[in-house]
């Protein structure tokens, strides 16, 4: 792999690509600390410090973790790439509801340029609302939910509109900077962005552990251990992640002449994790509904039930919450396979398109032989799931409670990195091998 | 600055459409110097045009431009008979700076064309001049020989009929009028030659493309593909005959595009059952079974008269994109052979594949790249994406007044037929004359038929008589005529009013001129436009209007399960926005489908392509140099020697030449079958969230740096056993090539969409049944 990296800086136009890509992510890391005009900078440090003595908040940490912590920074990129995957994901959700959105997506490209352009436009209209709502909350100290000092010194209506203006202004570079990467770059410039944002908690993340350990002595230690684990989970996720199973496939629509070729390379994958990230992350949401119904339920009442929801359901450290966390991911994993490959449609189109496997008769026969081979295969994948998902909690007497998300060494962030990281490398394979031609039969 | 405004148009998304205006000076100049122009002698202007020419290709000065333009007009006076108008120079000009224009038919591209092509001459450079077929390429060359030969350029042109040294010539000339298939196959036959007095294509310099968007865009779609004959098992008539014997839908299903079809369970076992008890589906009868499949797709889905004629007891391909016979078409993979078994002809040589190009890779190898068409704009975005080419639109010479009616849309295929008859009879009865578009010979036939019934003679265009062609289109101009045509690009000749000669041109006029009538809609706009400016030539009154239905082809195969229309009347005519909307969305849809295709054609041949060039490169050391004699010779010096003695150094080079070439050539062929087998199967990768692009890159390029070896090896034992008598080496035995057809292939790449997508749908399914449950939706 490293080979593989260094003849990639070895081949000019590779070179190009990732250095522009580096560069594009610098920019992004730089505006991720650059304070927004009117932001006390010194009074926003003291109050991170603050909150992280505290009991952190779990409202902002999904969109914390996304902008690299710049949120709480109140930088000039607050918002990260949030307002894009939400008008994203809305237009999507549109495409299903509005009849015009749905033909707009039927229509091939010009119809997703048409998409992607009302995407932009929701985005910025998204970035105007959540920042209004950001500089709001910070006015009024509800940002951090601590005491510290004014975040904002002067909060005249002149300052906070140029606030929110700014922070807008960055969520469309956000974007624009995310596009170049994806046109001029080298991997998939919102992914990469995602990515950047993630790795960029790390050092964070590893500096409040080694804090926290710092208190009984063994900081270096604990931290070094850490790190060792985290190897290990990077590179058990990087094998399951690339775990499939190959269901030899044939196509019977073509005569060939001479000789049969092909017949390792056809095959239909089904992945261990067929399912990816989303399983954990639809988990993780439904587990935010108990706490919320108490919360608005029973406000400050104390009863049996909150009791036992508090002790047990909320706590990220009980058995209970774990078992409950793990339970649902399995639940979803086999929910989400189930529909998004669907062996009766898959057994339908490759009886349409001629292609059988062989010694099963197509239709019926075949679905349920896929089904069959699915069921199996999810299994230790949704286990898997589970195990990466609950590894931050297990960790949690280290980092601290309510880091669930942020620990990024378990659970999304890890299965989110390594995503992106595989594919970035897959791509750049598939340039390096285009190139490599040169001179090659000399 | 100049990069900071792309990058806003960029990002703006606007079309490419360039300013062409700028050339406007240099257009007014030349019209200003006309009148010293008009005054020379012939000598005077071959005097004038040596003082233009030169060699070293370069653009001309400002003022040699200006002369340029006077002069060419000068001579398209007086050897043509035809002042080109100042819309027509600036067209010129345009296309010399190498960009695309946009004119409307009837503005007389093919002189722009010719003077285009003069200009580039003139700068020392050649000129390929790509037409749609080999009817337009032979007529252009003869129509604008005496122009060309006066401003100094020889002009040939090549057609599918024209031998190797016809074609040497041809090329030789200043301009090449020739087919794009043909250059094509000339490229794809002289990367196979084993010897270099036989190259027939000259370095590609300049491009200049008639009806750029046909050839770029929608004939790109489908690959050339040189073939050779090979042998293959011909359909057993056992299996024609129980695949003749099934039913539609008890049998067998169709889906709604009408693109594939499958056996039922119920006629998987009947057809198991008739031969012999077999089961289909285990791996060792897949040949079998593959034998069955192509039955039924030349039973089920493709069909007599729309799909194919049968002429002179064989099978012949109609191109659906331009409703003739495509000659050097056919179906891939014994498909042809499957078809020919149906309708009983005696069956055709099968081929195997020896190389294949898309019209890209073709048109890429020009220097220069220009073009023109009556439909450029609307694909401009394409023609930057696939060519980098800029497009703009030439004003029409005469504003043109053509009156386009709003489509007026039918309930039923029947209405629509009913009400069309109705409406060309009226026209026909006033006098008028009418041009029918239609999509296929069978529906150009079925409303001629209708059209007899209510006693309105019509004349049919179509691929049946292709000969007569050019007489019918130019007489389609006459009162009272009545033309039902097949599509209309590339079909040349203009239509006049009143008639070729326009003697009742006023009369016709008068009437309202020409109406165009659509029988439904093209799958691009552009084929409507097409179509539509048929009508309103150089200022000419006229009008246009289609007919269209729900049950049309266009919205039944890509806007299937649409929502039925709520205002009707008692004709069967819709009043109804969104059921109009539809019939747009169909069409884009279609739009929106091709250009996909397009793209994963060029995403997969780009690699391929990459590997081409590499061997290439390899072979033309073989064949031009001594590569293939060293080979042999580090590895097998004493057989070598040996043969050396024996009938001397020239015979066994030559030798070793055809031996190492004839490997080279089988590997390459082998490669592509192999990568033609991945290629079916790897949609199937992207279950498994893998790009089929990359995978499909990944082993291909793992595959690769076996092929030379491969072929060093086997030509090494080839050599070791060869007989090299004293006229070479006698490969014969080995059997190898005879090039000659095309045939289509279609991708595509992931018909899955993503896991997200795929569950999306899943909760919109479940939305929209909530909907329709609780009375929201329809």
């Amino acid at each position: 792999m490293l080979g593989a990296f260094r003849s990639a800086l070895a081949t000019p136009d590779l070179r190009k690509k990732i250095l522009f890509t580096l560069g594009i992510i610098i920019v992004y890391r730089l505006g991720a600390t650059l304070p927004a005009p009117g932001v006390s900078y010194k009074n926003v440090q003291a109050c991170i410090q603050a909150a992280q003595k505290g009991q952190q908040q779990d409202v902002f940490s999904l969109i914390n973790l996304f902008s690299g912590g710049a949120l709480l920074q109140l930088s000039i990129f607050a918002l990260g790439i949030m307002p894009y995957i939400t008008a994203s994901i809305i237009v999507q959700l549109l495409t299903v509801v509005i009849p015009r959105f749905e033909q707009l997506k039927k229509e091939g490209q010009a119809g997703q340029n048409k998409m992607t352009q009302y995407t932009r436009y929701l985005t910025v209209a998204l970035a105007v609302l959540q920042s209004t709502g950001i500089v709001a909350l910070a006015v009024r100290g509800g940002l951090f939910q601590v005491q510290c000092p004014d975040v904002i010194p002067d909060s005249n209506i002149f300052t906070l509109i140029v606030i929110v203006t700014v922070m807008s202004a960055g969520t469309a570079i956000i974007m624009w900077l995310g596009e170049l990467i994806t046109e001029r770059g080298i991997g998939n410039g919102m992914s990469l962005l995602i990515f950047t944002s993630i790795a960029a908690r790390i050092v964070a993340e590893g500096k409040t552990i080694f804090n926290k350990g710092d208190e009984s002595g063994r900081g270096a230690l604990i931290l070094a251990v850490v790190c060792v684990f985290a190897l290990v989970i990077i590179a058990t996720v990087i094998f399951m992640e690339q775990g499939q199973r190959r269901i030899p496939v044939q196509y019977a629509k073509r005569m060939i002449g001479r000789r049969m070729y092909g017949g390792t390379s056809t095959y239909l994958p089904l992945k261990v994790n067929q399912a990816g990230v989303i399983p954990v992350i639809f988990a993780s949401s439904l587990l935010y509904l108990p706490d919320l119904i108490t919360k608005l339920a029973f406000q400050n009442k104390t009863n049996w039930f909150v009791e036992f929801m508090s002790q047990y359901v909320t706590n990220q450290s009980s058995w209970v919450h774990l078992l409950i966390y793990v339970a649902l991911i399995i639940f979803f994993t086999y929910f989400y396979v189930a529909i998004t490959f669907n062996p009766d449609e898959r057994a339908d189109e490759m009886k349409k398109f001629g292609g059988f496997i062989p010694g099963i008769r197509p239709g019926r026969p075949t679905a349920e032989y896929l089904n069959f081979v699915l069921s199996r295969i999810t299994l230790p994948g949704s286990l898997y799931l589970g195990i990466i998902a609950i590894l931050p909690n297990l960790f949690l007497s280290i980092t601290g409670s309510g880091n669930n998300q942020n620990f990024p060494f378990g659970g999304t962030a890890v299965l989110i990195m390594v995503g992106v990281g595989l594919d970035t490398m897959k791509q750049i394979e598939g340039q390096l091998m285009q190139r490599n031609y040169e001179g090659f039969l000399r | 600055m100049r990069r900071f405004a792309e990058r806003i148009r960029r990002f703006m998304q606007r079309p490419g459409t360039v300013d062409l205006g700028r050339a406007w000076p240099v257009v007014r100049a030349a019209t200003a110097a006309e009148d010293s122009f008009r005054g020379l002698t012939d000598a005077a202007i071959q005097a004038e045009l040596a003082r233009l020419r030169r060699t070293d290709g370069a653009a001309p000065a400002r003022d040699e431009s200006i002369a340029f333009c006077a002069l060419a007009r000068e001579v398209a006076r007086r050897t043509l008979g035809q002042r080109p108008f100042d819309v027509q120079l600036l067209a010129v000009a345009s296309m010399l700076s190498g960009r695309v224009v946009e004119m409307a038919t009837g503005e007389g591209k093919t002189l722009v064309g010719a003077i285009t092509a003069a200009g580039f001459v003139l700068r020392g450079r050649s000129v390929h001049v790509v037409a749609m077929n080999d009817y337009l390429a032979r007529r252009d060359a003869e129509w604008m020989r005496p122009l060309l030969t006066a401003l100094g350029a020889s002009v040939a042109w090549i057609d599918q009929h024209s031998d190797d040294d016809a074609r040497r010539t041809a090329y030789r000339a200043d301009v090449t009028y020739a087919p794009v298939a043909e250059l094509g196959f000339d490229v794809l036959r002289d990367r196979m030659r084993v010897d270099p007095a036989e190259l027939v294509v000259p370095i590609p310099d300049v491009a200049l493309v008639d009806e750029v968007d046909s050839v770029l865009v929608d004939e790109a779609r489908v690959p050339l593909v040189l073939a050779g004959s090979t042998e293959l098992p011909r359909p057993d008539p056992v299996v024609t005959e129980v695949v003749a014997g099934l039913r539609e839908q008890t049998d067998y299903e169709v889906d709604d595009e009408r693109r594939n079809v499958h056996l039922t369970e119920a006629g998987l076992d009947r057809v198991e059952q008739a031969l012999g008890g077999v089961d289909l589906y285990l791996g060792e009868n897949v040949a079998l079974l593959t034998e069955v499949n192509l039955a039924l797709h030349a039973r089920a889905l493709l069909v007599r008269d729309v799909d194919y004629l049968v002429r002179d007891d064989s099978v012949k391909l109609i191109s659906a994109s331009r409703g003739r016979i495509a000659r050097l078409q056919r179906w891939p993979d014994g498909l042809q052979a499957a078809v020919e078994a149906k309708e009983r002809v005696p069956s055709s040589p099968a081929g195997e594949i020896l190389d294949s190009m898309i019209v890209q890779a073709l048109i890429s190898r020009y220097a220069t790249i220009c073009g023109m068409s009556g439909t450029a704009v609307a694909i401009s975005e394409q023609l930057w994406e696939f060519y980098e080419l800029h497009c703009g639109r030439i004003d029409t010479n005469v504003p043109c007044v053509r009156d386009d009616e709003p489509d007026r849309l039918h309930l039923t295929a029947a209405d629509k037929l009913e009400a069309l008859v109705q409406h060309v009879r009226e026209r026909y009865q006033a006098g008028q004359p009418v041009l029918v578009g239609t999509r296929s010979v069978a529906e150009s036939e079925e409303v001629a038929g209708a059209l007899e019934l209510v006693g309105v003679p019509g004349v049919v265009l179509n691929a049946r008589n292709d000969a007569e062609e050019a007489l019918i289109v130019s007489r389609a101009g006459e009162a009272g005529r009545v033309t039902i045509s097949t599509q209309m690009t590339g079909r040349g000749t203009d239509i006049r009013l009143g008639g070729a000669d326009g003697v009742d041109h006023d009369r016709v006029a008068g009437l309202g001129g020409l109406r165009v009538v659509g029988f439904g809609r093209y799958h691009t706009g552009r084929l409507d436009d097409q179509l539509r400016g048929r009508a309103g030539r150089q200022g000419d009154p006229g009008s246009s209007v289609f007919f269209t239905s729900l049950e049309d082809e266009i919205v039944r195969d890509f806007v299937p399960g649409h929502r039925p229309p709520t205002v009707v009347d008692g004709e069967g005519v819709v009043h109804d926005g969104l059921a109009q909307m539809t019939v747009d969305h169909a069409q884009r849809v279609a739009e929106g489908a091709h250009l996909d295709t397009q793209r994963t054609t060029w995403c997969y041949h780009q690699l391929i392509g990459i590997q081409r060039a590499a061997v290439l490169e390899h072979r033309d050391d073989v064949l031009h140099r001594d590569a293939a004699v060293e080979l042999l010779r580090t590895r097998r010096p004493e057989r070598y020697a040996e043969a050396v003695a024996r009938v001397g150094e020239a015979v066994v080079a030559g030798a070793a030449r055809s031996i190492v070439l004839h490997h080279l050539d089988r590997i390459w062929v082998d490669h592509l079958a192999y990568l033609d087998e991945i290629r079916e199967g790897i949609h199937l990768r992207a279950l498994a969230r893998e790009a089929p692009l990359h995978e499909f890159h990944r082993i291909a390029t793992e595959e690769f740096p076996r092929l030379l070896p491969a072929a060093h090896d086997a030509a090494e034992a080839t050599f070791a056993e060869a007989e090299i008598g004293p006229d070479g080496v006698d490969l014969e035995s080995l059997g190898l090539r005879r090039p000659n057809s095309t045939w289509t292939y279609m991708i595509t790449d992931n018909p899955y969409g993503t896991p997200e997508e795929r569950f999306l749908e899943y909760i919109g399914a479940g939305l929209r049944d909530g909907a329709v449950r609780l009375g929201l939706r329809h």
